[in-house]
């Protein structure tokens, strides 16, 4: 559904706006308990059986939007509750991250292959032929599949020849690439946190709004509020996110309006990593690390080191593109503070290690973002145009789309070592992605760059992005072209590099 | 041919609200033309604001050949289309 403005997407929308506008005009924050109100209005219900319970969710997504837990079911307590602690200018956070909304969940039956009324009962019935286990059968005439033998291999759907059989999944676990979407006593969607990686795509393909992840713009715009000094530091694919009016220029303008002291492009980041591992890829590989797997993407990064120990030192230990920027502005404006602005859930968590925590303050989505811009009332149309501060190359601004990431690497190569053969694959999804690890640690991608990506179409389809793919892939492509500088060589801040390694 | 002009208001509210998925729905109907046997020529107009001041009451708002829709959806704004432009043949 990515791309596809749906009621979901609305309340979704909407709880990011009222939180944002709470706390930039703080005050009493009980008036919380009047915001499911204020979005699901009326007596009829109209996405589900009750207008209570779609006032029960909204109430459990307007408490993650504050970072917030989800109340217990069978435990009375006011929506507000906990709300005083969390209305501060710092961040709050209690795992996990990403949440099911259990009352929220339809508790969808699980994988299953169902014949539909397309069935003619042909006489061929390669259904039946295909079938390992003699699941499928001819009953009056039409194909039958006994639940209990059934493999789910998805033989028979593959030969019918009228498209009859179908495949059955739970948005939430066909979209999950680690399995972590398992399910509690009653049916409902319950997540493994052992498993999940949080790259937000059950959340992005649940048509029943059942989860959401923890958000920081209650904090960030408390924070903001206070006009403290805190500096913005934009993804790569940011182009195109804020509609036809928010060209690059004006997405600056909108953030310096919004509070921030200063807009910094990771982009900047990026090109030193795409530096270090072009040398890296070069110089570093042989027979104990044997291919360089990219590290940008965090839900990719933890998923090859979780599911894949034995290669796990081979992917990149180069600062991802957040962390290099942030400490760029660090190191540049000592007592700031920094706000990684997104599209990815997975940077949520990745802000979070040890190692980073002290770089990166807050870390928000596109969406989260939008909310906050319609909150303050903040209109692009009225900013004039201009050019973006010219300090990152194309390579570093290419980042966001799918392939970016090893074309910048490969670029690099091929100005620093000219001659120097460079093989890439790449996948996105994470599911692709354990397939291409599968292959890497068979031994078959020996010599490669692996540049893998969580969410399809790269960063563009992050779960926090609002644009639909064609159009950010093409917005931010167009906007990697008219760098000044094309090869992440040329960097400004190259020099940084020389520092840091 | 007949034209039709449809102006989508691309201020924040109405882009929080959905105004990009109506005009990728408008754009999908071009490829759609034969199919609705539509002679006319569609041009989208992303507009700073189609009404004065605020309206988060009745975003999205689209203005198709000067008639005003708020709270426009995909589904509406397509229809409005469709008619007009099937009226033209």
């Amino acid at each position: 559904m990515k791309g596809i403005y749906t009621p979901v997407t609305k309340i979704r929308r909407q709880v990011f706006q009222e939180i944002a506008r709470l706390a930039f005009e703080g005050g009493d924050y009980s008036r919380m308990e009047e915001l499911p109100y204020k979005i699901i209005p009326g007596e009829v219900a109209s996405y589900r059986d009750s207008v209570f319970k779609e006032r029960a969710i909204v109430g459990e997504r307007l408490r993650l939007a504050c970072g917030l837990d989800v109340r217990p079911a069978d435990k009375h307590a006011p929506v507000s509750e906990g709300i005083e602690a969390a209305a501060i200018d710092r961040l709050v956070y209690e795992p996990p991250l990403i949440n099911v909304i259990p009352f929220a969940c339809e508790a969808c039956p699980p994988k299953q292959y169902y014949v539909t009324d397309n069935c003619r009962g042909c006489l061929a019935h390669p259904c039946t032929s295909v079938c390992p286990v003699q699941a499928t059968s001819m009953v009056d005439g039409h194909s039958q599949i006994d639940k209990d033998k059934c493999l789910k291999c998805g033989r028979c759907a593959e030969v019918c020849p009228y498209s009859a059989i179908v495949k059955y999944e739970r948005p939430c676990a066909s979209s999950c690439g680690v399995d972590a979407i398992e399910s509690d006593y009653l049916g409902r969607a319950k997540i493994n946190h052992d498993k999940c990686v949080a790259c937000g795509q059950c959340l992005v393909h649940c048509p029943f709004a059942a989860i959401a992840d923890k958000s920081q713009i209650l904090q960030l715009c408390h924070a903001l509020r206070e006009k403290e000094n805190i500096i913005a530091e934009i993804a790569p694919s940011f182009v195109g996110q804020f509609g036809p009016l928010a060209t690059p220029e004006r997405v600056r303008k909108a953030l310096l309006d919004l509070g921030f002291a200063d807009v910094y492009e990771v982009a900047v980041g990026a090109d030193l990593g795409a530096v270090s591992e072009a040398h890296h890829y070069v110089n570093g590989l042989g027979e104990k690390q044997p291919f360089l797997a990219t590290s940008c993407c965090p839900s990719w990064s933890v998923m090859a080191k979780t599911l894949f120990p034995t290669i796990a030192h081979c992917v990149s230990t180069e600062l991802t593109p957040m962390v290099a920027t942030a400490r760029i502005i660090k190191k540049e404006h000592p007592d700031a503070r920094v706000v990684f602005i997104g599209p990815c859930t997975s940077k949520k968590l990745e802000a979070l290690r040890r190692t980073v925590r002290s770089d990166v303050d807050f870390v928000i989505t596109y969406e989260e973002l939008m909310g906050m811009f319609a909150a303050k009332e903040i209109e692009f149309g009225a900013y004039e145009d201009g050019q973006m501060r010219d300090e990152a190359t194309a390579s570093g601004r290419g980042y966001g789309v799918a392939g970016g990431v090893a074309s910048a690497i490969e670029a690099c190569v091929k100005e620093l070592y000219p001659g120097h053969e460079v093989k890439i694959d790449r996948a996105e999804g994470l599911a692709d992605c354990r397939k291409m690890l599968t292959l890497a640690k068979a031994g078959k991608r020996n010599g490669y760059i692996l540049e893998g990506m969580a969410c399809p179409g790269g960063c563009i389809g992050g779960a926090g992005t609002l644009e639909p793919l064609k159009k950010a892939a093409t917005a931010v492509t167009k906007f990697a072209r008219d760098s000044r500088q094309p090869l992440a060589t040329e960097s400004g801040y190259i020099g940084e590099l020389k520092k840091e390694h | 041919m007949k034209k039709i002009t449809v102006e989508v208001c691309a201020c924040t509210q109405c882009v929080l609200n959905g105004a990009m998925h109506i005009i990728e729905s408008i754009e999908s109907l071009k490829k759609l033309k034969v199919q609705l046997r539509m002679n006319a020529q569609i041009a989208i107009v992303p507009t700073p604001s189609l009404v004065e001041g605020k309206h988060s009451d009745i975003s999205p708002v689209v203005r198709i050949n000067g008639e005003i829709i708020e709270k426009a959806s995909s589904e509406t704004v397509m229809a409005k289309i469709i008619s007009q432009g099937q009226r033209a043949n």
